[in-house]
């Protein structure tokens, strides 16, 4: 098991690839982000954007999507992540570049800041550093994330 | 309603904008959830009372998507708007539950014009996601460039 104290900042964690087409930007947008450029390829055109793109909250819960991939792999390697699956939030997301689809990301994640909490003993919180760069390796999408991670019991 | 978009001069510091109610279901959480993030506290009503959220509750991501999708009907489908480059903060403060009844208050927290694009403007926005106990489930930061009027 891997507790809060196991955590060592600056461990970085390749989360994998993901390819957005364009039913998925559509079916997303139409749902939770319906402007012009997520949901209509043709009128998209005649937008700044000049094509579809998808919305950034996709674009973040693909990264969610990896990570959680990315743990159940960790798992079945023997190597038990003590996170608890919960954030309280986070900072500074940034829509980079706009998502088109057919393109590929590659989703990183940092661990930057550890935090104890005096509320409360049994976790604490890790701060990440997640990117999202394109096929010519440019940033696209970054954000700090935050999450809580059990600590290791005073036994 | 007027057919008249909403330009950066519109968004006076303090200016308030509703969006909802909306109600959240069962099966869009175990929707979300399967596709986007597949946790026992999203997936399993058993599981979710053992954890740190003691119930079945809605992936963070999908409380925020909900939020963007009020914030769109309430202002960015009626403004000349550019896209969105983010948010600088957002904080999960309750756990949204199925059934739970959303609403948005999207308040202009400031407005700047662009230094580089004089046909621009930046609008700062904090929402607050509230649910039917009147708490504050999300609370996001968030910039909105618009158009100036003509």
């Amino acid at each position: 098991m891997q507790w809060f104290e196991d955590i060592a900042i600056g461990t970085k964690r390749d989360l994998g690839t993901y390819t957005f087409t364009e039913d998925e930007i559509i079916a997303f947008a139409k749902k939770y982000d319906p402007q012009i450029f997520h949901i209509d390829p043709e009128a998209a055109k005649k937008t700044m954007f000049g094509g579809l793109i998808a919305s950034g909250w996709h674009t973040a819960a693909i990264w969610m999507k990896l990570a959680i991939a990315d743990r159940e792999r960790a798992r079945r390697e023997g190597q038990t992540l003590g996170r608890s699956g919960v954030s309280p939030g986070f900072e500074d997301m940034r829509w980079i570049k706009p998502v088109r689809p057919g393109m590929t990301l590659r989703y990183t994640s940092e661990t930057i800041e550890k935090i104890e909490l005096k509320s409360r003993q049994d976790v604490g919180i890790i701060k990440t550093r997640n990117e999202a760069t394109d096929e010519n390796g440019e940033l696209a999408f970054s954000f700090i994330g935050k999450g809580f991670v059990q600590r290791r019991p005073a036994t | 309603m007027s057919n008249e978009l909403l330009h950066f001069e519109d968004f006076a510091v303090g200016r308030k904008f509703f969006g909802g109610p909306y109600r959240v279901t069962r099966d869009e959480v175990f929707e979300f959830a399967r596709e986007f993030d597949p946790q026992p506290h999203h997936l399993d009503e058993e599981a979710a009372k053992q954890s740190m959220l003691g119930g079945l509750s809605a992936s963070g991501w999908q409380v925020s998507a909900i939020a963007m999708r009020l914030f769109a009907e309430a202002v960015i489908l009626k403004t000349a708007n550019l896209g969105g480059p983010g948010c600088d903060d957002g904080r999960w403060m309750k756990p949204v539950r199925p059934d739970d009844v959303l609403m948005l208050e999207a308040e202009v927290l400031s407005a700047r014009q662009s230094g580089s694009r004089p046909e621009i403007g930046f609008v700062k926005f904090v929402w607050r996601l509230c649910n039917q106990r009147e708490q504050v489930a999300e609370f996001v930061v968030t910039t909105m460039p618009a158009r100036r009027g003509p």
